[in-house]
């Protein structure tokens, strides 16, 4: 019996070990980015990336914040979109999900398929893509980059399975003989108890749209519609172009923005998302566990 | 109760009584209906081919090619070889309601002869609406069929085209066969207390009201690109409008047989199944870890920490990449020139992006399987365990013979919804990590990038794009289809509708 708990005992040791390990692994790219940005351009240069800032300096911020006017109108527009699109997206998706989750009403399947049906066939991107540019005409408007991400069936059937759980059948059909109608029920009974679930929902919704660069890719005319993500795109794929070309031809570098600055970008475009985590971890977690039950 | 009303109360019995005679004119129409739409049949004739082909301009060896008269199959081979691309999509939608028409007719058909084994167990509702959807398509392809040669005939000018006595004939049959097997329908409903849609939108009318949103959206966002297939049967340009390229029949589906479809199926249906083979070991592997350890902060840590790169936009991963397989100055480099190895050229050499894909990929999406799988452990019940550690199992064997088998469900309905995607790529990942580096395509090319590439830079390429994109489309829909279907078969429970 001692042996075994002894044996128990170094096995939960190797356990933990191996476990830190793996979470270190997992992180240790942010760590590489965080201090990058912290460390002079010319010390990258010389010595490469490293794990620690060898010499700590904030010049890589202060570069990018002396002429803030585009960084802080690509944060404005990632604003804008991620508060439109979570806000109208989150009522058309409970909307939707509560019409397919009352059993009377006839068409509900029908309903559901249609949705689930977008995701196994579709006209591909180029369809999709003149439909919005060509025939809608909408390239360069801010409703192009908005529009496109507002359903996303996963999140129906997810709100669907988090209001079936909420709401017992028998409260909807008790108040109905009380005499309510369904526009009552819908905000009354039903989005009052539906709170984890739109908070779920939401947080995905605006994680989605947070991290877009895709549609500003594709609809943006001028750069003052760009969303976060692709103004950090731009940045540094043209610096890569560049550096790249220098590689063959006699370009002057001096004046592309620096390794430095590049990770700070990356810092200032992921830090919201990096800070709110820990707080908003649990909801994404029980999205994924009820999303992963099929309902 | 006595038989009588025992009779009267169940609809299947009352209905032997009243079936209707009606219900034979409605299957002699879907038989004659599908008969003229048998390609022999002539549905378009053209009136005066000589003036009509002199204001289309055409040349003697197109004209050579041409017929006095097209059955509606086959129309599109007029618009081809006459170079008539304006023609094309009205063409195309009716060959598509055609091929709908076919469909619904023969359906109603096969019910109708098996109506009587049917209506032993439930009601004939099914058969009627088969019957009524394939009378709405015949309405639909005569009306068009007349629409598109009043269209054309506008368009030249001339009275080039006539339609031919089927069409007619169609118009006025489908009608006739569509009132009648709704007046049957109706009878039907009021024998199982069944409800039209009419009726459930009277009932109903604020649900409908709350789907109006999410309708305007799937129309604009989904189903009407959907009409957009068209152009991969075209040669796209922008410069005749939207929808009067040339129509090349399948020329770019060949085109694109004999080029890229080969490595750019492969490539992506490699590199998914490598995702999800890896992906469910790593994160199998990763759950039963956490759960095994018993320290509560270094659970809960490591599991926030594992999650983290989810969170993660694909641009950062790209600038993340870049700072490690840079030549330069990359952490890699730096790192084998520390210890006197000589640097490697990432971004020159395809061989190694797979293994680099593959690496970043498992290291942003780990943690969301993670967390659908230690959700299943948190599930089991600890009275396994204990009853194993009383029998003196050791913590491998209950890993092994209680946890592992028990994900065995989740496990399952995780691969099939990835099998389901099999076709789709990780766009967003393949392009950020390689970009347009055309020297890393041989490896890294997938379907998603190829149409992404050619909707940005090259407009003239679109009709390639969009056949590309419906080879796509098509293939993983079959993929689904039948994945589902012998899943259905073996055990529903999986099935993933």
């Amino acid at each position: 019996m001692k042996i075994k708990d002894r044996s128990q005992a170094g096995f939960s040791v190797i356990k933990g070990v191996l476990l830190t390990i793996l979470s270190v692994l997992c992180v240790l790219p942010f760590v590489v980015i965080v201090s990058g940005s912290f460390t002079s351009n010319q010390e990258i240069i010389r010595n490469g990336f490293s794990l620690l800032p060898r010499d700590f300096t904030v010049e890589a911020y202060k570069t990018i914040f002396r002429t803030p006017e585009d960084i802080l109108q690509a944060y404005k527009m990632n604003a804008y979109y991620t508060g439109i699109g979570t806000a109208l997206g989150l009522i058309i998706i409970t909307l939707t999900a509560y019409v397919i989750s009352r059993k009377e009403f006839k068409y509900r399947n029908t309903v559901s398929f249609l949705i689930y049906f977008t995701t196994i066939f579709g006209g591909g991107m180029i369809p999709w893509y003149l439909m919005y540019a060509n025939v809608l005409n909408l390239r360069g408007t801010t409703l192009a980059i908005w529009f496109p991400a507002l359903i996303t069936p996963f999140l129906v059937i997810l709100m669907r399975t988090f209001i079936v759980g909420a709401v017992p059948d028998a409260v909807v059909e008790s108040a109905k003989i009380d005499g309510a109608n369904h526009w009552r029920i819908f905000w009354q009974i039903v989005l009052p108890v539906l709170g984890p679930g739109l908070a779920t929902v939401g947080l995905f919704q605006a994680l989605g749209y947070w991290n877009d660069w895709y549609r500003s890719s594709m609809f943006s005319t001028s750069s003052r519609t760009w969303s976060l993500q692709f103004y950090l795109y731009d940045l540094v794929n043209s610096t890569q172009a560049m550096r790249q070309m220098a590689q063959y031809a006699n370009v002057n570098t001096a004046d592309l923005p620096t390794q430095s600055v590049k990770l700070a970008m990356s810092v200032v475009a992921t830090g919201p998302i990096l800070i709110l985590y820990p707080f908003v971890q649990r909801y994404f977690v029980s999205g994924i566990t009820v999303g992963a039950v099929k309902g | 109760m006595s038989v009588a009303v025992m009779r009267q109360n169940n609809p299947i019995g009352r209905r032997s009584v009243t079936e209707h005679r009606n219900i034979y004119l409605a299957a002699g129409a879907a038989i004659l209906l599908l008969l003229l739409m048998i390609p022999v049949i002539p549905w378009i004739h053209l009136t005066n081919p000589d003036a009509l082909f002199d204001v289309m301009k055409l040349k003697a060896s197109a004209i050579k090619k041409l017929q006095a008269s097209y059955p509606v199959f086959t129309f599109l081979a007029f618009v081809q070889d006459s170079k008539q691309g304006i023609l094309g999509l009205w063409s195309f939608i009716l060959l598509l309601i055609a091929a709908a028409t076919a469909v619904f007719h023969a359906w109603g058909i096969i019910l109708f002869f098996s109506r009587k084994k049917i209506a032993a167990k439930k009601s004939l509702l099914g058969m009627y609406s088969r019957f009524q959807c394939g009378m709405l398509f015949s309405f639909l392809l005569a009306a068009g069929t007349l629409g598109l040669i009043f269209f054309a005939n506008h368009h030249y000018g001339m009275q080039g085209f006539h339609a031919g006595f089927p069409v007619y004939v169609t118009l006025a049959l489908s009608a006739a066969g569509y009132l009648s097997s709704k007046a049957m329908e109706r009878k039907e409903r009021i024998l199982w207390h069944e409800h039209g849609f009419i009726e459930e939108v009277r009932r109903n009318w604020i649900l409908f009201l709350f789907l109006v949103p999410c309708f305007v959206f799937f129309m604009i966002n989904n189903y009407l690109p959907m009409v957009g297939i068209y152009f991969a049967f075209t040669q796209f340009n922008f410069r005749d409008s939207l929808f009067a390229s040339p129509y090349v029949g399948f020329k770019n589906f060949e085109f694109l047989l004999h080029s890229e479809i080969l490595h750019l199926t492969t490539n992506t249906i490699l590199y998914n199944l490598v995702f999800i083979v890896a992906g469910n070991i790593l994160q199998i592997f990763f759950a039963v870890l956490i759960s095994q350890v018993a320290n509560k902060y270094l659970k809960k840590v490591s599991q926030t920490m594992i999650f983290m790169p989810y969170f993660v936009s694909y641009v950062i991963l790209r600038v993340l990449v870049f700072n490690m397989f840079e030549y330069d100055v990359g952490l890699i480099n730096h790192f084998l020139t520390s210890i006197g190895r000589p640097k490697l050229d990432f971004y020159n050499t395809p061989s190694y992006w797979p293994w680099i894909i593959t690496l970043f990929y498992l290291w942003k999406n780990i943690g969301y399987g993670m967390v659908v799988y230690l959700a299943t452990i948190t599930g089991i019940s600890s009275e396994y365990y204990e009853a194993a550690e009383i029998d003196g199992a050791n913590i491998y064997q209950q890993i092994r013979y209680i946890t592992v088998p028990l994900l065995k469900p989740t496990f399952i309905i995780l691969l099939l919804y990835a099998l389901g995607g099999i076709m789709k790529g990780q766009f967003e990942l393949f392009y950020q990590l390689v970009g347009n580096n055309g020297t890393l395509f041989s490896t890294t090319d997938i379907f998603d990038t190829y149409v992404y590439r050619i909707t940005t830079t090259q407009p003239l390429s679109m009709g390639l794009g969009t056949a590309a994109g419906l080879f796509q489309s098509l293939f993983g829909f079959i993929v689904i289809m039948l994945t589902n279907f012998f899943i259905k078969r073996k055990n529903p429970e999986y099935a993933l509708f």
